[in-house]
């Protein structure tokens, strides 16, 4: 039985999009009698059976060796094409998140999205969201991946859009895809090139291929960053990141998968093509650069954001970034330990707000208050949301920092610093909106905000509980090192003493600030120039999306103007004038047909003349003189 | 066998004609749908007994006819040919079944679409090179009227310059042509005899050039595509389907054949100009089409950028990137008479194509959701979603042609990520937003005009999850087509 299991894990993937298409007859209308309850029901239930799919071939694999399904998909040629899934403890453990996550969100749905009109369309996306992602958490083949990021992509899209019809979601979405679609763009020059160059795509054949690249050092700098282009933009790095700020405009419980898994999903192909990028140092240098930039800068941005939706989605970004640094470090159990601990306490504090933002039809943290005493659970959820994100004992975050700095790792100071800063802002940020949102007088919005109905409450407060648990289950899997020694003496006595309570003060002081900084919740901006500008600076994401809009769009934009402008008017134009120098040099030849004799005398003459010039001109006189000189002779 | 997918619809088109004309009648209708769908029927059952395993014409039949010029009845199936035909057959069925009930003039109109179809086929079919050109010109003639009876404000306009384009484009292949069999001393218009006679280097390149022009008009090609926008936007929603879907691949299997097939060195001389062309052409056709504010335009430019990538493929001339050149066809085909029949359906319920017009379309209530959805669908396939067949071709004609031409392959595939630029910002403005009040007033669409789009999303579907299906009738011969004579040495070789 449970070799049966394991051997068709293939079918989790294939229940998401199966839950996905039979929603199709309530979505285009085909059945309206019922109301659009069932498909969200089914797709519940395919989720579900994936869920317990993947638990029982989860627990039965625990002590068994990895194995490979392949599937040959197509072949041309000498080029062969398998679709291979790969069936390990980390592949299980990613789907396991994967569909728990799902699963907890489409109930949570069930609540949000109740008076929704569109909910059997809401469900069949979610549908494909789940299989995309729980594919790509099985997948062994970069192009398998590839196509899963894409259909990733697709229905972010469909998703951010969900509500077609409010302006600010048209543009979110556009942008969401278009983003992801140069990341998955450069990934795809990556893959053809790789694939050009002679190995397979499986994870493991490109494992071996990087050991002995046939390629120059300059040639394997760009096909590492082409590759990691894809995950940039699926982590919503720099300078791909603006789009899950934007998407935001979306349904929250989509926002709760994005944020938690989707990003996770990029990350995950990240690391498995890791030993690309050992290469050169060129891609490990880059992403350490990439994820240090966003760590800081998403860090600061989400201090100034007053929509409480984006305030926690640059935070994901902020930690993704960490997960770069990770995978730029070559330390692949950091990285998978803070996907996981990541995407547990985000998707609370995702469930979190998107109570809120139901029962006070607002998104605005300026206009909220007092919510502690009428949203308890909702409460309690933000706080142990919290406290599973920042270093704070015992919850997640901490035992994977403390795994990051014990020694056991090459820490480099820098990186410690950038551990303190990200854990000192997260915390001054979740502080603040925690004192916005929960504490203070109730608003006008919050003032009659009663607490989640049962069917958003149930997944929240499960996922509260499960943040209380990482611990023990990161204890149970064995993720938890003992202490052990690096080799730098530096790092030893330095790093690994002073990391975690270093880790823990910069966490603590960041919950200070954070609550002694005045908050104003009228929209008040400082008087002070400087201070002005940096809260506008922080506010408006640095201006990136400006910089964009007068680099890359303009360009885009204005080039695609010209290009059209130059096909109407000088390549079309000169087809035109052609034909019209055609019909005019017509209609004028036309009027030589006077039948005047003396006229077609003159035209005879003059060609005569003309052509004698020409010889004359071209110097072939002589030989025409000569020619009728030997025939009068 | 295969004179039948000649034959059936010109008796078809004859049998519209000769009956009696009457007020409303759906008789030509109905006639048209019952032959094409025959013809349909008929090419699927030669598919079904093509025999894949062997490379190289099948089905052949073979009629004297001019015998003093060398010009003979000749026809003949292969893998190149087969996946056309039956494209043709399944696209002209589409374009019959879309066309309005309410038609002025339906002997003629119907008649005519029988008559292109047939002269088509015999185009894909010919293995006489001047046969291939005859019925190449016949096919003109059914599309200028098509055109300059059935269409828009400037159908005139529009009929001429395709008119005049083609007509050169058949001037320089009967050129070619003419010029091959003349320096080369043979005595017949035979392909197959053709593809064997050597010519200096000097003769071919020259001879090529006339058939690279022709058909680069054909497909079209920048700088000789400005026909094409124009056509599409003045044609009816069923000629513009025939246009995109099968008349441009008239253009791309006749390099294939007439001119990597007949010319492999002089081709190879050529092929890195080919391939710096095919990517600008690429680039040039998606930023114009991102400046566009007509949807039939946008779509037009699309497929200048789309059919780029078959040029690139063909020049690189790798065994992958000609197979994939072939699949390209079949799935611009489909995608891009999936996306003019949308259009069609938008234009038919909103008088307007206009993009800075159209607004919310999406609207389950009062717009044309399921056109919509399926117009995303569409798009997405022709952005190369993987699980379509726009990927599986796409995908295949850059990993065939990376090896030989990088550069110009990264500069395709820039052009592919541009596709989704230009569709995304012309499904966001039509089809989200809020419907405007002007638009609210349309009248549901019914089933039978979604039909055929539903049809062609699927096959969409199952050629991008299954693309062996697609694959497997052509890699035989496409293969075959890279050096034939390199072949044919070692097949001497052996003999020895």
């Amino acid at each position: 039985m449970s070799e049966f299991f394991l051997h068709n894990l293939w079918l989790v993937p294939v229940y998401g999009i199966i839950g996905a298409f039979l929603t199709l007859p309530w979505s285009v209308g085909l059945i309206r009698r019922t109301g659009p309850r069932p498909a969200a029901y089914i797709n519940l239930f395919m989720t579900f059976i994936g869920f317990v799919h993947g638990t029982w071939a989860f627990t039965n694999l625990w002590h068994s060796p990895p194995q490979q399904l392949s599937l040959e998909w197509l072949h041309v040629a000498d080029l062969q094409l398998s679709l291979v899934i790969e069936i390990s403890p980390v592949n299980l453990g990613a789907m396991e998140l994967v569909t728990a996550i799902c699963l907890l969100a489409q109930v949570f749905a069930l609540g949000y999205m109740e008076k929704d009109w569109s909910i059997a369309r809401f469900y069949g996306l979610m549908g494909l969201f789940e299989a995309a992602l729980s594919g790509l958490a099985i997948s062994d083949s970069l192009l398998l991946s590839y196509g899963l990021l894409e259909i990733l992509t697709f229905s972010t899209y469909l998703l951010v859009g969900f509500w077609y019809a409010q302006p600010l979601v048209v543009t979110a979405a556009r942008d969401a895809f278009l983003t992801k679609r140069v990341g998955d763009i450069l990934l795809l020059m990556g893959i053809v090139t790789l694939s050009s160059y002679g190995t397979g795509l499986t994870f493991s054949e490109l494992e071996a291929w990087a050991a002995n690249p046939p390629l120059t050092p300059w040639e394997c700098s760009l096909l590492g960053l082409a590759l990691i282009a894809g995950p940039v933009g699926k982590c919503a790095q720099f300078p791909l990141n603006l789009w899950l700020d934007e998407a935001m405009e979306g349904p929250n419980p989509a926002g709760i998968i994005r944020n938690t898994v989707v990003v996770s999903a990029g990350a995950f192909v990240l690391l498995k093509m890791e030993p690309v990028y050992t290469i050169t140092p060129v891609t490990s240098d880059a992403l350490i650069i990439i994820g240090t930039i966003t760590a800081v800068g998403a860090s600061l941005v989400a201090l100034a954001q007053i929509d409480i939706k984006r305030a926690l989605s640059h935070s994901t970004s902020a930690y993704m970034g960490l997960v770069f640094i990770a995978v730029g470090l070559d330390q692949i159990d950091i990285a998978l330990l803070l996907l996981l601990t990541h995407a547990i306490a985000k998707a609370v504090l995702f469930m979190s707000i998107g109570g809120i933002i139901l029962n006070t039809h607002g998104q605005n943290i300026t206009e909220m208050g007092g919510l502690w005493s009428r949203m308890p659970a909702t409460t309690t959820a933000f706080i142990v949301g919290s406290a599973g994100l920042v270093c704070l004992f015992p919850f997640g975050t901490f035992w994977t920092m403390r795994r990051w700095v014990n020694g056991f790792w090459e820490t480099p100071i820098w990186l410690l610093v950038l551990l303190v800063g990200v854990n000192f802002f997260t915390s001054i940020n979740l502080t603040r909106l925690f004192r916005l949102v929960f504490l203070g007088k109730p608003q006008q919005k919050t003032r009659r905000s009663p607490e989640v109905i049962w069917l958003m409450a149930f997944p929240m407060v499960t996922g509260t509980i499960l943040t209380l648990l990482v611990p023990l289950l990161l204890q149970r899997w064995q993720l938890l090192l003992t202490w052990s020694p690096g080799n730098d003496f530096l790092a030893r006595t330095l790093i690994v003493t002073l990391a975690m309570p270093m880790l823990i003060t910069a966490g603590a002081l960041g919950v200070v600030v954070g609550l002694l900084i005045p908050l104003s919740r009228s929209m008040s901006r400082p008087t002070q120039f400087y201070l002005r500008f940096i809260q506008d600076l922080l506010a408006y994401d640095f201006y990136i999306d400006r910089a964009y809009n007068f680099t890359v769009v303009l360009m885009v934009s204005q080039l695609s103007k010209v290009m059209a402008w130059i096909d109407r008017y000088v390549v079309d134009g000169f087809v035109n004038l052609t034909g019209f120098a055609t019909l005019f040099g017509g209609s004028a030849l036309k009027y030589n047909v006077s039948g005047q004799s003396q006229f077609y005398i003159l035209t005879i003459v003059i060609g005569i003349g003309l052509a004698l010039g020409w010889f004359m001109f071209t110097g072939q006189w002589t030989t025409i003189f000569e020619f009728w000189s030997k025939q009068l002779a | 066998m295969l004179s039948a997918l000649i034959w059936l619809p010109l008796i078809g088109a004859l049998i519209i004609a000769v009956i009696p004309p009457a007020e409303n009648s759906q008789t030509p209708r109905n006639i048209a749908l019952v032959s094409s769908f025959c013809v349909f029927g008929w090419g699927l059952w030669i598919a079904i007994n093509y025999d894949v395993a062997i490379a190289g014409l099948q089905f052949a039949e073979h009629i004297p006819w001019v015998e003093w010029l060398g010009l003979n009845y000749d026809i003949a199936i292969d893998g190149l040919s087969l996946p056309l035909m039956v494209l043709n057959g399944l696209l002209t069925l589409v374009a019959i079944w879309i066309s309005s009930k309410e038609i002025h003039r339906p002997r003629f109109y119907f008649a005519l679409f029988l008559l292109l179809q047939a002269s088509v086929n015999g185009a894909f079919l010919a293995q006489d090179v001047l046969l291939f050109f005859l019925f190449y010109e016949i096919e003109i003639i059914p599309l200028y009227f098509l055109i300059a009876i059935w269409g828009g404000k400037r159908r005139g306009y529009a009929a001429i310059k395709f008119l005049l384009y083609t007509a050169v484009s058949g001037i320089l292949l009967l050129a070619s042509f003419l010029g091959l069999t003349f320096l080369s001393g043979a005595n017949t218009f035979a392909y197959t005899a053709l593809q064997n006679t050597s010519l200096p280097m000097a003769s071919q390149l020259l001879l090529l050039a006339g058939i690279v022009v022709g058909f680069g008009i054909k497909i079209p090609f920048l700088p000789f595509h400005t026909w094409l926008p124009d056509a599409h936007v003045e044609a009816s929603t069923p000629v513009s389907v025939i246009l995109a879907g099968v008349l441009l691949k008239l253009g791309t299997y006749g390099l294939l054949r007439f001119g990597l097939g007949l010319f492999p060195e002089a081709w190879s001389v050529v092929a890195p100009w080919l391939a710096i062309w095919a990517a600008i052409s690429a680039l040039y056709g998606a930023s114009c089409a991102i400046a566009q504010t007509d949807m039939k335009k946008v779509v037009a430019y699309s497929s200048i950028a789309h059919m780029a990538f078959i040029l690139l493929a063909a020049a690189a001339a790798t065994p992958i990137s000609l197979a994939a050149a072939e699949i390209q066809m079949i799935s611009h085909g489909l995608i891009s008479g999936l996306l003019f029949l949308l259009v069609g359906i938008v234009y038919k319920k909103t008088g307007s194509r206009d993009v800075n017009y159209l607004r919310g379309l999406l609207n389950p209530e009062r717009g044309l959701p399921i056109t919509g959805a399926l117009m995303i669908l569409g798009v997405m396939a022709s952005a190369g979603l993987p699980g379509m067949a726009g990927f599986v071709a796409e995908f295949l004609i850059f990993r065939g042609s990376f090896i030989a031409y990088p550069i110009p392959t990264l500069l395709c595939l820039v052009g592919t990520g541009l596709t989704a630029v230009y569709f995304l910002l012309m499904i966001n403005k039509v089809f989200f937003g809020r419907l405007t009040p002007e638009l609210a007033a349309m009248d549901p669409v019914n089933w039978g005009d979604q039909f055929p789009a539903v049809v062609l999303v699927i096959l969409l579907f199952i050629f991008g999850l299954q693309p062996q299906w697609m694959i497997r009738w052509s890699e035989a011969d496409t293969a075959a087509l890279i050096t034939p004579t390199a072949q044919v040495e070692l097949s001497l070789n052996s003999l020895q």
